[in-house]
């Protein structure tokens, strides 16, 4: 093997270590998290860590008794995939506007819808606190798909004015020559063109909704709890139940990872996209 | 011959659906994010002007002037929540970005298996911020923590991650660079991938080596690509809350107190909300005077 050769086999071993190095830095705490929602509760804290053990759900039927989880579990879907839904056709229309159209004020316009984006939710939460008091909205579902919207429509724009500039506006042109009105063109031929981004976009929104927590601890209370809240119950004045903690938060989290492991094409499709925009 | 003509519309009244047709599409969004955010938004200015406390709230919300702002202002825990909110911010967008460079190098490679080590990398930004906060303080545990344990197996002493005002403000740095490095590096990578090859080419044939490659060629041409990653980590950073929550909850003796903690303990530990919708006020007044510092370098970096 010429040194030259030998060097580019090296440096390539290197790469492969330092990046399976970070493969594991970023795994080893999810993967220990998991282990320890199926310890028994005393072997949570033993030393030495125990890596082998007898598996036990003992953790999650604690969870899950009462039944209180699932209705957590469904208050978390329900907002999640409202707010998705909601934001994804305001925000998905008013990308078509801004990529189909050109008129006075629109880079102002879409400039201004960047704004909610950068606001930090505290501030936004104590006015809302008051208003959805006043309004008797508290510890709804309601009050958090409200505020969701806040960021999840911005978020929807802005991704999506990119999709939909990628569709030449040729085709839609074709289909209003061969007599679409513009929404029909829109629907029959932009929209099937946009899907991946859709997804993209609806992946990414989800993920910010099922993830929430300030919004959720502050806005609800035993009837709307989410399941970001409901995990930091657990956390009792007298104790931390570990165990529990450690199991319903791998229930929180292996749907959504093995969900975004299964779309992660889309998704490094839709966050890469703000870099190069 | 192909005309179609359409009697019934006259140019100018054509000419009025042309013109009120884009804002069919662009006003509902607009008018939704209006009313969800700029009433809460003036609400929130009006009560910074007034007492709200929830003693005497019944009994009515004087106008009390700049008296929230003056308490404020003249409250070293608040400028001591600053001072903690930008000591974290620059530091963890530094290693971040640090690392994430040096990620998104490495993953330029043209390697086997990227997709998968890619999404592995990302694992840690899709989780709840909840879960990660909880899971790094079982780890962090000072008497039972893995993190001690093995630190005392190679020899070191154990670390107070947590319990130490010194050290409290590192861990919550440490927690948030392994939650989105691989968010930094993901876009780092995609402004690599879109660079253009023949100033790299003209860089090899002129003999320049690979640091100066990097330095004078990738880091000027990602420049945009390095603002735009910057501002977003800018503005997530700035807000932090959920994991210092589940950490350390601003403590020990303040020593992680962010200004969202520091909002938080006002605004809903003891109901205070005119002080709160002040210190709002303020935190939002600084994000949008850095937003726009950063968006303006972006403009003119789009021109260069």
């Amino acid at each position: 093997m010429s040194p030259y050769r030998l060097l580019r086999y090296l440096s390539r071993l290197g790469i492969y270590m330092l990046l399976i190095l970070a493969v594991i830095l970023s795994l080893a705490p999810l993967v220990y998290l998991f282990l320890t929602s199926f310890k028994e509760p005393n072997l949570t804290f033993s030393l030495p860590p125990v890596w082998i053990f007898k598996p036990t759900l003992q953790n999650y039927r604690e969870v899950l008794a009462g039944g209180q989880f699932e209705k957590y579990f469904v208050n978390s879907l329900v907002v999640a995939l409202s707010t998705t839904a909601i934001a994804l056709s305001l925000g998905g229309l008013a990308a078509y506007g801004f990529s189909r159209f050109r008129f006075r004020g629109a880079f102002w316009l879409r400039m201004s819808a960047l704004i909610p984006q950068m606001l930090p939710p505290i501030t936004i939460i104590v006015p809302l606190y008051v208003l959805f008091n006043g309004l008797r909205l508290l510890d709804t579902r309601w009050a958090l798909i409200i505020s969701y919207l806040t960021f999840t429509i911005p978020l929807a724009l802005w991704m999506m004015i990119g999709f939909f500039d990628d569709v030449p506006i040729e085709l839609e042109e074709a289909a209003m020559i061969d007599g679409c009105t513009r929404l029909g063109a829109l629907v029959r031929v932009s929209l099937p063109l946009v899907a991946p981004g859709l997804a993209a976009t609806a992946i990414l929104a989800f993920l910010y909704c099922w993830n929430e927590f300030l919004y959720a601890v502050i806005l609800t209370g035993r009837e709307a709890r989410t399941l970001p809240v409901t995990i930091t119950s657990f956390m009792t004045n007298k104790a931390i139940l570990w165990g529990r903690i450690a199991a319903s938060g791998s229930m929180v989290l292996v749907p959504v990872l093995a969900f975004a492991l299964l779309a992660q094409r889309y998704l490094v499709r839709g966050l890469s996209r703000g870099a190069i925009k | 011959m192909a005309s179609v003509s359409q009697p019934s519309q006259s140019a100018p009244f054509r000419r009025l659906i042309r013109q009120i047709e884009p804002s069919f599409y662009i006003a509902p969004s607009f008018v939704v994010m209006v009313v969800i955010l700029i009433y809460p938004l003036g609400y929130s200015l009006w009560l910074s002007f007034h007492r709200w406390t929830l003693r005497t709230f019944k009994q009515g919300i004087p106008f009390v002037g700049l008296e929230n702002y003056q308490q404020l202002f003249s409250s070293p825990e608040f400028w001591s929540s600053l001072r903690i909110t930008f000591t974290f911010v620059i530091l963890a967008i530094l290693f971040e970005f640090i690392l994430g460079m040096g990620l998104a190098l490495l993953l330029n490679h043209d390697l086997k298996a990227k997709g998968l080590i890619r999404s592995f990398i990302l694992l840690p930004m899709m989780c709840t911020n909840v879960v990660i906060g909880l899971t790094w303080r079982l780890l962090f545990n000072y008497e039972f923590g893995i993190l001690n344990y093995y630190l005392n197996q190679l020899g070191f002493a154990s670390v107070e991650w947590l319990s130490s005002p010194k050290v409290a403000l590192w861990s919550v740095i440490l927690v948030d660079v392994w939650n989105t490095t691989s968010f930094v590096a993901l876009m780092l990578l995609a402004g690599l991938q879109s660079l253009p090859e023949e100033p790299f080419e003209a860089a090899r044939i002129d003999g320049a080596n690979s640091v100066q490659t990097f330095l004078y060629l990738t880091l000027p041409l990602l420049r945009q690509t390095i603002l735009v990653a910057l501002l977003w980590r800018l503005i997530d950073t700035f807000r932090i809350f959920d994991v210092v929550y589940l950490l350390t909850a601003g403590g020990p003796a303040r020593a992680t107190e962010t200004v969202s903690i520091y909002i938080y303990r006002y605004g809903f530990q003891s109901f205070n909300l005119g002080f709160a919708s002040a210190a709002s006020y303020v935190m939002i007044v600084i994000m949008l005077a850095l937003a726009g510092v950063m968006a303006r370098a972006i403009g003119r970096s789009e021109t260069l």
